[in-house]
């Protein structure tokens, strides 16, 4: 515990899917006395690490807002093509890249003279010959990277006559059941294909051809396979490819952005929720370079899928000649009661998809409120997991094999887990939210359900007695902490606001003891 | 000194008001004669004759369609986002490649386009941010409706030749 | 005996028959009048739909009073509630069986007096039943139970009653030129000329009819003095829980009292059916050129008689159209400063004045 970092989210201050520090400032391993090379960006002098690009620089001192790039990309290697971040270097016969020019000691860079400007203005207009002008189709349109440097960069004019370049297969072409490819609108920054190299290191993608008829291509028969797709479409510079789980869905001015994590695995990925009126449309992951760094996996990526599903139970049910109706909490807690007290034995199983304060809370204060011995345990529920040892990486890169987030903190509260996986109580409560596992149980085993339950699930208890349900609140919707596999533990806040009838574990255990 | 007195003092003529009732009596027999005689009217037989407005009325909102009878509308939601009534609400969707003639032009489809007319204050910013010319607004001001729900113009309704709109 | 009863009786009917359909079938010419003399006043076109220049809007409107839905308000007091519109339609036409619509005619060697009902005191039956005029505005008004529809009753009752006072001593100083009660001999005083003019009341009396005139506006609670109604600030007055022929009930009232009062407005002080000078000799001229006896004469001159007066009642009817599309409504202490402080004195002084006069050319 005391090894462990404590941190916040936050939200990135440049409002893009990343930010290109390579390691966080403060874990720089050799603070010593030696002095730190300078270099002067637009008259101000800064230190920095012998190795740092002059692109790297700039970034960690904010130099204006930041640098115009489209081919580099902080989590890939540095390609140097698209010359969109070039700068002025004094005693340098030519415009230098800054994302791949090592930054000497005494080096004199200015970013934003007129001759730089220029020649951004100049690879604007010439990005811009072939693009259509199709942003109000397209669904990158307000987050494009091309926009906003052509607003401030572009020429606003065009000398280009000619008929536009069109790729009639690769307009709208499905690389995979995930991601569109609209190769039109392609600035052939190569980022998607660094990505499948480098990161991923699939090799799926290719660029064919050369010239005008450069083109973007899978390069299997099946199309894009990795786990990582979404990733292309974050960091896609253009609407080129677009996720088609987001797609035509909302325009990205509508949505609010908050921060969270992914819930989907025990990684904890550090997620920005875009949501319009407390509907959540996309998870975007956000830097964090010691759980995620800049990706997320897609089947973390479409979890909000399962909150948003309309087969949630968003309000306390209790059970009533065999049927599960809707009721006030009240009134379901108060029949619990009865129930419970009346109970030759109680267990409380707690999902490892618990924050780890509502496992404190449930683990400590619960049993009291019942007045009643209650045996705690967690259930993990993931095929081979049963606890915190069993976890591994699946892949390379963020897949882990736990699909519950919090296991090392429930574990942490000092509750062992389940034995055999069964429970052998009266009355068991089980808590999840949504993402640990049902515990296996005998037949007309009398059951409450608590945490985040949909309709389906609750259907394949039919053999057990579900006395009632407590709608809870799902991970993006409260506020409380993991503890991921690599033992570090994140705070999250509501990213939304719940609509429905649900409420936090803490508001019902309140109301619960209230009553008693 | 504070107060103004606007009161006026009144002439003992003026006081008996006669004089000014005549005038009165005077105008009004003076318009019955010509509404009788000389048929002089001011107002118009309504739905037999209309009244010319400008062409830069805004009245009731259509969608433009091309020659295929496909909407010009892209779905962009700039309409939607620029509305100061917040009176439209557009739901989007891929379109099918038999229905795009234009390619790459049409990806996406309006697959409904409601506006409140009800709620619409009639300001034309969808027109103005309407980057396709698709939603523009006719010089049809006979908007009314027998139910709330025929207010609430649809894609179909939209999409009608309107009349009298005009064709600039 | 007995022939002579059936031809009174028979006489009587007709009489009685000629005022109602003449009253009531005036109504409907009056609204039809009153809603295009409106436009045509305000550079409208006005109801021109219905048949030829829209002359059928009054039969579609009563159509759609007879086929509206009967509605009586919960807490109303019912009886009273339906008798408001029943007294407001029988009072002014009770009081015009005393107008006198010509002098005599001679039918089947009989006289025939053309009046309904001959009585001496024929005014002051005249006055009793515009008297009554104000009680079914307070009925409806307080039965309705509703509080536009008191206010609206109080307003009006309060108005009429502050001008019956005027218009009852405008009236008493012709009572002393006349010297009468009986509208005939009223009539008959009024026959000759004075210098150019006819010898009619208004001209003897100027001030007297002026103050009577506008009181009968009050009176019959047209603008500019319809405080009863008045939409702005009571929604529809005394009649706003009034719906379909009950309603049209209270709007037929209003126009049979706007005839009521010009006919005897017109017997009062212009002469009532006598003729203008100069048309007794042209009735001799034309009786002369188709040869009629006596009768015959007699008769031509009570159709004459009887077309000045319908004629004289149809100038003031258009007199309350064009007054009433020209002033605005009064306000209520407006209405009251002109009752109580210019026309009450006013016609206090006229009665002295007249009074005097008359002693001074009788003596």
């Amino acid at each position: 515990m005391s090894n462990t970092t404590e941190f916040e989210i936050k939200k990135p201050k440049v409002d893009l899917n990343y930010a290109s520090e390579k390691k966080p400032v403060a874990s720089d391993p050799s603070p010593e006395a030696k002095p730190l090379p300078k270099v002067t960006i637009d008259g101000k002098t800064y230190e920095f690490k012998p190795g740092d690009t002059i692109m790297q620089v700039a970034e960690r001192y904010k130099v204006h807002e930041e640098i115009p790039r489209y081919c580099y990309h902080p989590g890939m290697p540095i390609a140097g093509t698209c010359r969109m971040c070039t700068v002025e270097v004094e005693k340098a016969p030519k415009l230098m890249t800054s994302c791949s020019t090592p930054a000497a000691d005494g080096m004199v860079v200015h970013t934003r003279s007129d001759k730089v400007l220029k020649s951004r203005t100049g690879v604007m207009e010439f990005l811009l010959t072939n693009h259509p002008l199709d942003c109000p189709v397209c669904d990158k349109a307000g987050e494009c990277e091309l926009q906003d440097y052509n607003y401030e960069y572009g020429p606003g004019t065009s000398n280009f006559k000619e008929e536009k370049r069109v790729f009639e297969e690769a307009t709208t072409k499905k690389l995979s059941d995930q991601v569109t490819l609209n190769m039109n609108r392609c600035v052939h920054c190569e980022r998607c294909v660094r990505f499948t190299d480098d990161v991923t290191k699939t090799n799926d993608l290719v660029m064919v051809n050369r010239g005008w008829h450069k083109e973007l291509e899978a390069t299997t028969e099946a199309g894009l396979t990795n786990d990582y797709q979404g990733c292309l479409t974050d960091f896609c510079p253009v609407g080129a490819l677009t996720w088609n789980d987001f797609r035509f869905k909302k325009r990205s001015w509508f949505l609010s952005k908050k921060p969270s994590i992914c819930d989907r695995c025990s990684k904890g990925c550090n997620i920005e929720v875009h949501s319009d009126a407390e509907v959540v449309y996309r998870y975007v992951p956000i830097h964090n370079e010691m759980v995620n760094g800049h990706w997320m996996c897609d089947s973390g990526r479409s979890s909000y899928n399962d909150l948003m599903n309309p087969m949630r139970v968003i309000s306390p049910l209790m059970n009533h000649q065999n049927g599960l109706h809707s009721t006030t909490l009240q009134a379901l807690l108060g029949e619990l009661s009865i129930q419970l007290k009346n109970a030759s034995s109680v267990q409380l199983v707690i999902g490892t998809d618990a924050t780890r304060e509502e496992a404190a809370l449930l683990k400590d204060k619960f049993p009291s409120i019942l007045g009643k011995n209650v045996s705690v345990s967690y259930f993990n529920g993931t095929a081979g997991v049963t606890s915190s040892a069993d976890d591994k990486k699946m892949d390379n890169l963020l897949k882990m094999k736990d699909l519950t987030p919090n296991t090392k903190g429930v574990e942490e509260q000092g509750i062992s887990p389940l034995s055999q996986g069964e429970v052998s109580s009266d009355i068991v409560i089980v808590f999840r939210n949504g993402r640990a596992g049902i515990p296996k149980m005998k037949a007309g085993q009398k059951v409450i359900l608590w945490g985040v339950w949909n309709h389906d699930e609750i259907k394949t208890l039919s053999s057990q007695t579900v006395l009632g349900v407590i709608a809870g609140l799902a991970t993006i919707e409260k506020e409380g902490s993991f503890k991921n596999t690599d033992g570090i533990v994140q705070k999250f806040h509501p990213a939304i606001v719940h609509k429905g009838g649900a409420l936090s574990a803490h508001q019902v255990v309140n109301m619960w003891k209230s009553l008693n | 000194m504070a107060t103004i007195n606007v009161s006026k003092k009144y002439t003992v003529k003026e006081k008996t008001y006669l004089p000014a009732i005549l005038i009165g009596m005077k105008i009004t027999m003076k318009r019955f004669l010509q509404g009788f005689l000389l048929r002089k009217h001011d107002t118009i037989l309504y739905p037999e004759k209309k009244r010319d407005y400008s062409d830069r009325f805004r009245g009731m909102h259509f969608i433009s369609v091309d020659k295929n009878k496909t909407e010009n509308c892209t779905a962009c939601y700039l309409c939607e986002t620029v509305c100061p009534a917040e009176c439209i609400h557009i739901v989007a969707d891929e379109r099918d490649e038999d229905q795009n003639p234009y390619g790459v032009k049409k990806e996406k489809k309006p697959v409904s386009f409601d506006i409140d007319s009800l709620r619409c204050c009639f300001c034309g910013f969808c027109e103005e941010a309407c980057p396709k010319d698709a939603i523009k607004l006719s010089t049809n001001y006979e908007l009314a409706v027998s139910s709330r729900e025929e207010a609430i113009y649809d894609l179909d309704h939209l999409k009608r030749e309107m009349n009298g709109r005009s064709e600039k | 005996m007995e022939s002579s009863l059936v031809f009174d009786l028979t006489m009587m009917m007709a009489k009685i028959l000629v005022i109602l359909a003449g009253t009531l079938g005036v109504v409907p010419i009056m609204v039809w009048f009153e809603r295009r003399g409106a436009a045509w006043m305000q550079r409208r076109v006005g109801p021109n739909r219905v048949g030829p220049f829209g002359l059928l809007q009054p039969l579609a409107d009563v159509i759609k009073f007879i086929f509206k839905e009967t509605f009586i308000p919960k807490e109303a007091n019912k009886f009273y509630y339906l008798m408001a519109p029943i007294i407001a339609l029988i009072a002014p036409l009770c009081a015009l069986a005393v107008i006198p619509f010509g002098s005599k005619a001679i039918i089947n060697g009989q006289e025939v007096i053309l009046q309904v009902a001959q009585m001496d005191t024929g005014v002051i039956f005249i006055l009793a039943f515009a008297g009554l005029e104000v009680y079914p505005v307070i009925l409806a008004g307080w039965a309705s139970r509703n509080k536009y529809s008191v206010l609206g009753a109080l307003r009006g009752s309060s108005q009429i009653v502050s001008y019956e006072i005027s218009m009852g001593i405008a009236l008493l100083s012709m009572l002393v030129v006349y010297g009468s009660f009986n509208p005939h001999d009223m009539v008959a005083w009024q026959q000759g000329s004075l210098g150019f003019l006819p010898r009619w009341g208004a001209f003897v009396n100027p001030i007297g009819a002026l103050i009577f005139w506008i009181s009968i506006f009050a009176e019959t609670n047209r603008l500019p003095f319809d405080l009863a109604e008045g939409e702005s600030e009571i929604v529809a007055g005394y009649h706003l829980e009034y719906g379909g022929m009950k309603f049209a009930a209270f709007f037929m009232a209003e126009y049979v009292a706007m005839i009521m009062a010009s006919g005897l407005l017109a017997t009062l002080f212009f002469g009532g059916y006598g003729l203008p000078p100069g048309m007794s000799e042209l009735v001799n001229i034309i009786s002369a050129h188709f040869g009629f006896g006596a009768a015959g004469m007699q008769n031509t001159k009570a159709a004459f008689e009887f077309i000045s007066f319908a004629t004289k009642i149809a100038v003031f009817m258009f007199l309350f159209v064009w007054i009433r599309w020209t002033l605005p409504r009064f306000r209520f202490d407006q209405l009251m400063d002109l009752g109580w402080k210019i026309l009450f004195p006013l016609s206090i002084i006229n009665l002295v004045v007249v009074t005097l006069g008359v002693y001074y050319f009788n003596s």
